[in-house]
């Protein structure tokens, strides 16, 4: 009995080693990817976006997908590890939250490929993918600067006082704020604008919170930049009447009516991109790869959700100068400023 | 910024109303966590009753249109979870934080699972069809500006946790029911010397403390907000549960000190405005306790002191 068990045993093992072999040379292996997100999917916005990308990427290569979800920094870095362990061809680290945990524990896998979204990692084997999220802030600052003064719109006050609801406080979020405020002061040097980070990606309860206490401040319109906790900035503004903004992914019909506009973020090109690369063998690591309003790496959406909502009613020309100002921005008439460490030369 | 010339907009009377509309949860929560401590039993598990509260809550809502129903699931929800944390610390004499905690992990996860396989999606499930908890409108005040701010608009279960907080108050220290469970809490073997029945007393406890979860739960998903967010309680059923020591579970103290967190969260959110670092900010509710609770405990060691040395003083002459 000892000795048949054994001699199973020994083929196994010999199976198990001939089995990659032939695997190589059949290559019928897909690739295989693991996306590490900083959050929750199903955030109808940043994550969701990866996700999209991540599945036309399935889709169209046929690669194997897996997506690790975690809300707290600890769940991030073992996600990461254990994700390294696994061996996969691709590893994605979907936000700039896992950028650290990249630089810590990549340079130990050289031969696994990374890629960062939203930020960069300067390693010969990460490619960083960020965006010009200050230029799309910018045109959303000016929307919202614009919507402001628009007081026959209903529940639109007298004050020049918008605002701006973060997730968490990290550098990031500074790039869209610092286009944002330069946005918004380009259209009314004397606005004023509100600031508050919920410190979660996951807290929509507290993004509600926020989001009335600036509208009880004399903010009209404010801008949501917090994933999860952002379904929460969208509610209270249904529920206050009043207005957002949205972001990453067109959020314009999440409350419809709500909602002037979305700063979309294209993150899922930005995904599907990178497994591209590695599918067809051209990934560069230690690169970095910049979308900006000229490759339609961010953009507003059409405003189409919000004038059918607000009718005759609704100020025309708030499109027509985002526009222009958007034309000026890819001729380089004007220059958004960028928060420090990010712009496309760093 | 200029802070100063913008505390008008900082303290205002919506402050009033903000204070507590971030703490009724909170409220809800601690009054679910001071009902088990009355008889012994801290009921770290609050945090995963008001989850799958929550959770029950949205799902029955959005199944029924029935805002009521939604809530009285929760609450039924609520009570199946503390039963079973019940029968597991009375009856098999397990170890209740360990329990508590087992059910806040199978909390997160159940409704995370339900979730992906009755609605078919993923992080947050909202949805038109979900019928929220009606608010209070109250007609006259329209025209009366600062009431109109302060008490119009109010979700049903705020004005409701008004009522219950003096309720429970009544329940605990003037009813015999209320003296025996304190008495279960505080010396059970006198309380059977008496002819209690403690286990009896302690199940009850935990019942009641499962339906009040769930109400808390129905409020975070159905009142709060008409939505359900995976671990949407982000911790406010363990910021009950400081609330409750603070109040030493006594309802109404238990509401100052939820109260006073939601004081500094609202607080908070208005300063953020104004270029006060977010990390400062967001850290003052867990400030504030710290404080707060380090203070009490000075003002009861100075007294207890105080006492001691006066019975001192009277027994050498």
């Amino acid at each position: 009995m000892k000795k048949v068990l054994s001699v199973v045993m020994a083929s196994a093992l010999c199976l198990g080693m001939v089995t990659p072999v032939f695997a190589e040379a059949a290559d019928a292996d897909p690739v295989r990817v693991c996306i590490v997100y900083t959050g929750n999917l199903g955030d109808k916005s940043y994550n969701d976006s990866c996700n999209a990308g991540a599945e036309k990427a399935v889709e169209d290569f046929g690669i194997e997908l897996k997506s690790l979800e975690g809300s707290t920094a600890q769940e991030w870095e073992a996600n990461l590890v254990s994700a390294c362990e696994e061996g996969y061809d691709l590893i994605i680290g979907a936000s700039s939250n896992i950028a650290d945990y990249i630089v810590k524990h990549g340079p130990d896998y050289p031969d696994t490929k990374f890629a960062v979204i939203d930020t960069t990692v300067d390693l010969p084997n990460v490619e960083s993918i960020s965006f010009a999220q200050n230029q799309g802030s910018f045109l959303a600052g000016a929307a919202a600067a614009m919507f402001t003064e628009k007081t026959d719109i209903e529940g639109v006050n007298e004050d020049a006082i918008i605002g701006w609801v973060g997730g968490m406080d990290i550098p990031v979020l500074h790039d869209f704020y610092t286009g944002y405020e330069q946005g918004a002061k380009y259209i009314n040097p004397d606005i004023q604008i509100l600031q508050a980070f919920a410190g979660s990606w996951s807290d929509p309860l507290k993004g509600k919170e926020l989001t009335l206490a600036q509208y009880e401040q004399g903010a009209d319109i404010v801008m949501n930049v917090a994933s999860g906790t952002g379904s929460g900035i969208l509610e209270g503004a249904k529920e206050a009447g009043l207005y957002a903004i949205g972001v990453d992914l067109n959020q314009d019909n999440d409350q419809p009516g709500s909602v002037l506009t979305s700063m979309v973020k294209r993150v899922d090109n930005a995904c599907y991109l990178v497994i591209q690369s590695v599918v067809e063998g051209t990934f560069a690591g230690g690169t970095t790869q910049y979308l900006s309003l000229t490759e339609g790496g961010v953009s507003l959406t059409d405003f189409s959700v919000m004038k059918e909502a607000l009718g005759d009613k609704f100020p025309q020309d708030i499109v027509d100068k985002c526009d222009e100002l958007a034309k000026q921005i890819i001729s380089g008439d004007i220059v958004v400023e960028n928060y420090e460490g990010f712009g496309p030369n760093s | 910024m200029d802070l100063f010339g913008n505390l008008g907009k900082i303290f205002n009377a919506s402050l009033i109303y903000a204070t507590f509309r971030a703490s009724t949860p909170i409220i809800f929560a601690a009054l679910c966590a001071a009902i088990t401590q009355q008889a012994n039993i801290l009921n770290i598990g609050t945090e995963g009753i008001m989850l799958v509260g929550a959770f029950t809550a949205v799902a029955v809502s959005y199944t029924t249109g029935s805002w009521i129903l939604g809530v009285l699931a929760a609450m039924m929800g609520g009570a199946c979870i503390a039963m079973i944390m019940a029968v597991g610390h009375i009856k098999y004499n397990s170890e209740i934080c360990a329990i508590g905690m087992g059910i806040n992990l199978f909390a997160i996860a159940i409704t995370k699972f339900l979730m992906n396989v009755i609605f078919h999606t993923n992080g947050t499930f909202s949805d038109p069809g979900i019928i929220a908890i009606p608010r209070v409108h109250i007609p006259f005040l329209d025209n009366i500006p600062v009431l109109d701010t302060l008490l119009n608009n109010w979700c049903f279960t705020e004005w409701f946790v008004i009522i219950f907080i003096i309720v429970l108050q009544y329940i605990f220290y003037k009813t015999v029911w209320g003296l025996r469970l304190r008495a279960v809490g505080q010396f059970p073997m006198a309380a059977q010397a008496a002819g209690i029945n403690v286990n009896a007393m302690k199940y009850q406890a935990m019942l009641i403390s499962g339906l009040i979860g769930g109400l808390a739960g129905a409020h975070l998903s159905l009142g709060y907000s008409t939505q359900f967010v995976e671990n949407m309680t982000n911790s406010r059923g363990f910021m009950g549960v400081a609330a409750m020591y603070f109040g030493g579970a006594n309802p109404v103290l238990t509401a100052v000190g939820c109260l006073l967190f939601g004081f500094a969260d609202s607080v908070g959110a208005r300063l953020q405005a104004y270029g006060f670092p977010a990390q400062f900010v967001l850290l003052m509710p867990y400030l504030v306790t710290v404080l707060v609770l380090a203070v009490s405990m000075a003002i009861k060691l100075n007294a207890a002191k105080k006492r001691e040395s006066s019975l001192i003083v009277h027994g050498t002459r």
